[in-house]
């Protein structure tokens, strides 16, 4: 148990703006080597987070993707039979086809267990696996080692890699699960910070076009019965699309129908009601 | 050290874990923690697992640190009902001091927590009119479905909270929003609607079974007795009909729209509709209620065994219910009282259920909630509540 060295410390990194709140649990995470669970609308960050702290820290970052129909052990390492199969066949490989090991790859979190240096592991999308996998990875992650049957050897973790998981769920992950990690809830950002963050991602964009375009979005945020609320990232999508339009004069784009509503709206009854909004309201 | 703050957010139901606790401790002798702001994250990120409880625990923290008033359950759904309906006020503010019976000038030296507070002492006086009195609503001049911009669903988030002390922080209460004061939550109603769906097979024989076909065949001698089974699939037709309409349901949507949700992903016929306090000639077909209107006299065409569930929190003014036009749109106007529609509806499916968010022992207030439940049996959208729900429409 280490103190974290100052320099060690994530205070924010070049693309992604970050609040006081966060940047001090990102680090008692740290220092207590804990996972960090995010838990957000989609579209505010979760995984921008994990980049943005690789990044500050000088990490190489290593992303598992959660897919449903994932077993642990795809996650850990794979031992690659068909290679072996074919080498001893045809034996113009370097590898020894009697040693196992040569055929063992190491799945994402392996990877961050034998990296040379301290990794940050993203686990995204964690609540597309089933209750099991969440749990069996969590003891994998609480002990840093997991064992190869194949070759009866334990891997364990060199150095503790940073555990960021995200999470879309409705439903709260089992409760095991939620005791091993700490948690936190990215709200969507204010008017303020929406500003901060598009002047980190777009450092020359208008004035106006700026304060006109967070205006919008924040009144189309609050068309009733949306089914996907536009988040963070279709707001910066939005701006992307109305830059690339020469014809796009900030004052109009709160007159009469927003242009490009399809970059916002990607349900398409959500479209239509946007729509009907923008052409009662004048949004 | 802080036992006492661990005891009260486990007994206000913040479902934290000694290990967690543990941790919290581990992290204070590591020194990470080196203020009350320090203390107030940490605190919560370890402590606290789900952002239902944020509120929760916002409002212990400001308690015991701070002495601010402990949460009280009874009041949350005044203060939120009374919240939107003054939001919206708020952008007619003549409207407002008219019903007040306050001058306009008067009105606007209050700050808005003044506001709230006198607005909330006129209501307790009138708990029951809040729908019933029309000057209450307004109903009779402009259609309270009040696009206002105001979303209780919506968020409230206090950013970046550089230089306010903690207790402030936890004072905004900024994760209201995810609070779980709202009757239902999320992993709850899969679970209820479940048992809609494990139901004892209700289809026709109408499936040969070849295996006891031959079985009995051969007992008989070669004289052919064919065996049917019931087709085991899951024959339940379910109508939902949900109130989307104006701000008097507007706190509890995200609640119906979590029903909603799971609804649609556990039945393989469910025909969901909408509509606006209470149901005329027409149902909506769309949340907008506008483009696709079914006739209610069509479902008598329908299969009488098809479950209706009726979520709304069946308040309004009493003549919207009575009145022979009592529908706040012109267009809903058909001759038919808005009562024989819904009776018409319990005559057609014998197994229906009304769901009302509202706590049950407010439901004596409201005359239109009590002359609903004559009609349908109503049961509070809780998970207590949606049991019997079920197991009503389940009854032989």
């Amino acid at each position: 148990m280490t103190r974290q060295e100052p320099s060690n410390r994530f205070t924010g990194a070049s693309r992604y703006v970050l609040d006081d709140e966060l940047a001090k649990i990102v680090n008692i995470s740290m220092a207590l080597e804990m996972p960090l669970l995010l838990k957000g609308e989609p579209g505010t960050g979760k995984t921008m987070l994990a980049h943005a702290i690789a990044e500050a820290l000088g990490m190489p970052l290593i992303v598992l993707n959660v897919k449903s129909s994932m077993k642990l052990v795809e996650a850990l390492y794979q031992y690659d039979t068909l290679t072996r199969l074919n080498d001893s066949r045809f034996g113009d490989s370097k590898r020894d086809v009697s040693r196992i090991e040569d055929y063992i790859r190491m799945g994402k979190i392996g990877q961050a267990f034998t990296a040379e240096t301290r990794t940050v592991l993203l686990i995204d999308e964690i609540d597309k696996a089933d209750t099991d996998f969440q749990d069996d990875m969590l003891d994998v992650l609480d002990q840093m080692e997991f064992d190869i049957i194949e070759i009866d050897k334990t891997v364990s973790a060199r150095h503790r890699p940073v555990i960021i998981i995200t999470s879309n769920a409705k439903k709260d992950l089992s409760d095991p699960f939620l005791g091993r990690c700490n948690f936190h809830h990215i709200a969507f950002p204010d008017g303020d910070t929406m500003r901060r963050i598009l002047r980190v991602h777009f450092p020359s964009l208008d004035k106006d076009l700026l304060e006109q375009s967070i205006a919008v979005f924040y009144r189309m945020r609050q068309i009733d019965g949306i089914e996907k609320r536009p988040a963070t990232r279709e707001l910066i999508n939005w701006i992307r699309a109305l830059q690339a339009d020469p014809d796009c004069k900030p004052a109009q784009i709160g007159k009469g129908e927003p242009p490009y509503l399809g970059v916002l709206f990607k349900k398409s009854q959500d479209y239509q009601r946007a729509r009907e909004a923008a052409a009662r309201r004048r949004l | 050290m802080f036992i006492d703050f661990f005891y009260k957010l486990r007994d206000l139901g913040v479902q934290v874990s000694p290990t967690a606790f543990l941790t919290l401790h581990r992290a204070l002798a590591m020194g990470l923690v080196g203020s009350l702001e320090d203390f107030y994250t940490a605190s919560r990120s370890i402590l606290v697992k789900s952002e239902r409880y944020f509120d929760l625990f916002d409002q212990v923290f400001a308690h015991h640190f701070k002495g601010a008033d402990m949460p009280d359950p009874k009041g949350l759904e005044l203060d939120e009902l009374a919240r939107s309906m003054l939001e919206h006020w708020l952008q007619q503010p003549q409207e407002l001091a008219r019903l007040l019976g306050m001058d306009e000038k008067a009105l606007k030296k209050l700050t808005p927590e003044q506001l709230l507070e006198y607005f909330k002492e006129r209501l307790k006086e009138q708990t029951e009119a809040h729908h019933g009195g029309s000057k209450w609503i307004g109903t009779g001049g402009y259609s309270p479905v009040g696009h206002s911009g105001y979303h209780p669903g919506g968020m409230r988030v206090g950013g970046a909270s550089g230089g306010k002390s903690a207790v402030k922080v936890a004072l905004e209460r900024r994760y209201k929003d995810y609070s779980q004061d709202g009757p239902l939550t999320q992993a709850l109603v899969g679970e209820a609607l479940k048992r809609l769906r494990h139901m004892a097979p209700s289809g026709p024989k109408d499936r040969l079974n070849i295996d006891k076909t031959i079985y009995q065949t051969t007992k008989n001698g070669g004289e052919i007795e064919l065996v049917f089974d019931r087709d085991l699939k899951d024959k339940l037709k379910v109508i939902l009909a949900i109130d989307n309409g104006g701000w008097s349901m507007d706190p509890f949507i995200p609640v119906v729209q979590t029903v909603f949700d799971y609804a649609r992903s556990q039945f393989k016929e469910l025909k969901t509709f909408f509509f606006h306090n209470t149901i005329y000639d027409t149902l909506w077909g769309d949340p907008a209620r506008y483009r696709k209107p079914q006739r209610i006299a069509e479902f008598a065409r329908l299969d009488p065994e098809t479950r209706l569930v009726i979520v709304g929190d069946a308040s309004m003014a009493p003549y919207e219910l009575m009145a022979t036009d009592g529908s706040i749109y012109a267009e809903e106007r058909s001759g038919r009282p808005s009562i024989e529609c819904l009776l018409f509806l319990a005559q057609a499916f014998r197994r229906s259920v009304w769901l009302n968010p509202k706590p049950a022992e407010t439901w004596a207030y409201t005359r239109t909630i009590s002359a609903i439940r004559e009609i349908f049996p109503m049961f509070e959208l809780t998970i207590e509540g949606l049991e019997k729900a079920v197991s009503r429409l389940m009854q032989k």
